[in-house]
């Protein structure tokens, strides 16, 4: 890319109204070739519509947007022609699609309607090169390839069409810490030959890492922007939050009661002969690479799928392990990680998913009061401060982060014995995590014991009485919270011990 | 997107139901009824007279009890294609039983237990075989077709037990009884659907399997549930189909199962499951009546009331992918 092509887009007074709601109001700013803007703000702050807007899927009520001063045109498909590339939080691929077919999605060369097999070779060769992923066979179905693989070969089918402009929504959130540095590094590598990079993410480390200049959304406005050196973690959050953070995740001190889960040696997929205790008003965490089997553990402890042996009990009681209905009525509840596909249902109301699988307090004689889980609801959204029109309001209309706050309030508002939380903060910002944290403890405060896991170590380590390091499916060390020391922790994870074969 | 601060809004449970039951799948089919309706109306006179008002409620009771079982099936993301053949199965078998043991009640017995088999089977092989209910329920739509022929020997049967016919025959004061109880189960079945937990869970597991069973919802008992109450349903419209003909025949109901997931689909239930409503289905029910009432009466072949029926549902089909993707647009901000 020479500089005469670098891209500048440059928002005027954007603003965007759904019915009554403005959710973007009067926001400019300008993203140049051959650097990195960072864009910030809380869930629900507005960043999805502006990416929304600059991807041409929806229209601006008021102001323009300019990509070298001319007006963006109108469709998605003409924007990126133009040279505008979104790249979203989920995944676009094609599962059982090669690796060459996906990255020519929409873009398979042909002449007379057959495909040019080598010229699209070739191409798809060179935009997957500049991604390092050149090594890789392109006929390998992309369901194989890593979560990391598949974020880089989106990336390579935006190059591909030349996009002159790239914008990254949450691109590191579903990806392992070892594979955001090859993220980074790409985008750092597309920066330097001179690509226009909006850069969209609630870790605020990567954008300090990366990107030349901030944009801070708060309730659709921009109220912050600057350089990233005029920034640190305290302004920003606070430009973010309008308030000061105290503390990222706050931790509390707890008194720490009986054993209550006693899980000796349980073998699932993905789990391989694990012992874990966990005590009442204890947080215990899980801390392990992606695949090392944090989820595993926690949907054999949850009885999600089936389990080939070990011992489960719960208050001294046995649990017929690899039994959904058993775990559930032992007291065990397990909030899973990905909540738009297991957690909730989208199209149902707030109320409806915060019922869900108990209708105990809300039936009788198996006649709903409707009045009953609309006041419940109301009394839960409000504690956990869910932000919302109203209870029967689809679910799948929140952000995300309200959302985890649904998916968190179903269990703890049950009461669980122990409650199982996959990743709670996943995809949410700062602040909310902090809440959601808050509720957490409560729980555990009321007599539960509480396990938790996160893509995000240092979050575990922050709220954590005691940790287990899982790697490839084991447990291969217990660490109490005096004993928490971040570097060997992560040595740990990445397999630090195996070699010289003492698990401690 | 949702700016607003913490709500404080609350919502009643009816208006929420009503609201939901009148939402704006329904307004088009309501709006498409009443000028189906004013339009025959002015075309023939015959049309709008009491007698014809319940004689298309009576005409549509086969469908009708039908498509209370396949809203149930629908709203779980499932489909019922055995419907017709369930109808002329237990109708046939009931009839039989009921002529050898000349005892009428026998074959209601018998009717309603082999239907509710059908429909056992159906459930249980989507629910614990995990096969995809089109293919489970158009096996079974061959195999219970089939079996009805075997049984008869391709021959109808003749002459039934009174008590057999009398859900079909009867009326109460100049109404059908077949019309008071269609109109009936639907009131039923809309109370069950909107108002119990059973409800609540079909749209769960159709809007969500997954998030529903690691909920702590029974998904796999759910979708069972629903397909043998979609059995019951076709094993009461045999009664009606038997009482009507006062005969069993082995093609009856042929094509049924097409007009039931029409008046469905029009109602707007979607295929994609966890929306749709019991008064949807009705309304779907009585326009696809009208129309076949109407076009009767102004003598248009009954090859062009396939034609619109299909039409129907294609446009019942494509107002539901619309509106399906314009929501999802909007909740993506």
């Amino acid at each position: 890319m020479t500089s005469s092509n670098k891209a500048r887009l440059s928002l005027e007074g954007v603003s965007k109204t759904f019915g009554t709601n403005e959710v973007l109001k009067d926001v400019g700013f300008t993203l140049e070739g051959g650097t990195v803007t960072g864009l910030v703000g809380e869930n629900g702050a507005g960043k999805s519509t502006l990416i929304r807007t600059l991807a041409g899927a929806i229209e601006p009520t008021t102001g323009q947007i300019l990509l070298d001063d001319q007006p963006l045109p109108r469709t998605a498909k003409a924007v990126i022609d133009a040279g505008i590339s979104v790249i979203y939080q989920e995944l676009t691929d094609i599962p059982d699609m090669s690796l060459l077919e996906n990255v020519l999605l929409g873009n398979l060369d042909a002449r007379a309607g057959v495909k040019r097999q080598a010229e699209n070779r070739r191409r798809a060769r060179a935009g997957l090169e500049r991604v390092g992923l050149g090594r890789v066979d392109l006929g390998t179905p992309i369901r194989e390839l890593t979560m990391a693989q598949r974020q880089l070969a989106e990336i390579a089918r935006c190059l591909i069409r030349n996009a002159r402009v790239l914008v990254l929504d949450e691109p590191t959130s579903s990806l392992p810490e070892a594979d955001v540095e090859t993220l980074l590094q790409v985008v750092t590598d597309l920066r330097a030959e001179g690509m226009a990079i909006l850069y969209v993410t609630h870790h605020l480390d990567e954008l300090f890492r990366i990107s030349d200049t901030l944009v801070v959304l708060r309730d659709g406005e921009k109220v912050a922007e600057g350089p990233t050196s005029q920034f640190d973690e305290n302004s920003l959050v606070r430009a973010m939050l309008a308030k000061d953070l105290e503390q990222a995740y706050p931790y509390r001190e707890r008194s720490i009661g009986d054993v209550v889960l006693q899980v000796d040696d349980l073998t699932a997929a993905g789990s391989k002969g694990n012992s874990v205790t966990a005590r009442a008003g204890e947080v215990v965490g899980l801390v392990g690479l992606a695949g090392a089997g944090r989820t595993e553990l926690m949907r054999a402890l949850a009885g999600c799928h089936s389990v080939s042996s070990g011992f489960i009990a719960v208050d001294g009681r046995a649990v017929k392990p690899g039994s959904l209905a058993a775990a559930r009525e032992s007291g065990i509840l397990y909030a899973p990680e990905d909540r738009k596909r297991d957690g909730l249902v989208l199209g149902g109301s707030i109320e409806s998913n915060l019922i869900y699988g108990d209708y105990r307090q809300v039936s009788r004689w198996g006649i709903l009061s409707f009045r009953g889980m609309a006041r419940k609801a109301l009394d839960i959204a409000q504690r956990y401060q869910v932000r919302m029109h109203s209870t029967s309001q689809p679910v799948g209309d929140l952000s995300g982060g309200n959302q985890q706050k649904v998916v968190v309030a179903r269990i703890s508002e049950r009461e669980p014995r122990v409650a199982l939380f996959d990743d709670p903060t996943r995809g949410v910002d700062v602040g909310a995590k902090a809440g959601i944290y808050e509720r957490i403890f409560d729980l555990a405060e009321r007599g539960s014991a509480v396990m938790v896991c996160s893509s995000d170590t240092d979050e575990v380590l922050a709220v954590s009485d005691r940790i287990y390091v899982l790697v490839s499916g084991s447990i291969v060390a217990e660490i109490p919270r005096e004993q928490f020391e971040r570097e060997h922790i992560l040595h740990l994870s990445a397999g630090g011990n195996k070699s010289n074969g003492t698990f401690s | 997107m949702a700016n607003s601060p913490v709500a404080t809004a609350t919502s009643s449970g009816w208006k929420d139901t009503s609201r939901k039951a009148l939402g704006s799948n329904l307004l088009p089919i309501i709006a498409a009824l009443i000028i189906v309706s004013v339009v025959l109306s002015f075309m023939t006179p015959a049309f709008l007279t009491a007698s014809n008002v319940t004689n298309i409620v009576t005409q549509s009771a086969v469908v009708g009890i039908a498509a209370i079982g396949a809203t149930f099936v629908i709203i779980t993301s499932g489909i019922d294609l055995s419907v017709g053949s369930n109808i002329a199965l237990s109708g046939m078998i009931g009839a039989i039983v009921a002529q050898s043991t000349g005892n009428g009640f026998f074959g209601i017995a018998t009717v309603i237990l082999v239907a509710a088999v059908v429909g056992a089977f159906n459930g249980a092989s989507v629910a614990w075989l995990r096969l995809a209910p089109f293919i489970v329920t158009l096996a079974s739509m061959g195999m219970a077709r089939g079996l009805t022929l075997q049984v008869s020997q391709g021959q109808s049967v003749y002459g039934l037990p009174e008590a057999l016919n009398w859900l079909g025959a009867s009326a109460i004061f100049d109404v059908k009884t077949s019309a008071l109880v269609t109109v009936l189960l639907f009131v039923v079945a809309h109370f069950v659907l909107s108002q119990t937990t059973f409800g609540h869970r079909i749209y769960a597991v159709g809007g969500n399997a997954e998030a529903a069973r690691l909920a702590g919802i029974n998904v796999r008992g759910v979708i069972f549930a629903a397909y043998v109450i979609a059995g019951i349903m076709a094993g009461i419209a045999a009664l009606i189909l038997l009482g009507r003909l006062d005969s069993a025949t082995p093609n009856a109901a042929s094509g049924t199962e097409l007009q039931v997931i029409a008046a469905v689909v029009i109602g707007g239930t979607s295929l994609f499951g966890g929306k749709g409503s019991m008064i949807g289905t009705f309304v779907g029910v009585l326009l696809i009546g009208v129309i076949n009432n109407g076009l009767t009466l102004l003598n248009v072949s009954s090859f062009w009331v396939q034609f619109v029926q299909g039409a129907l549902i294609f446009l019942a089909v494509l107002l539901d992918s619309v509106n399906t993707r314009r929501r999802a647009g909007q909740s993506r901000s």
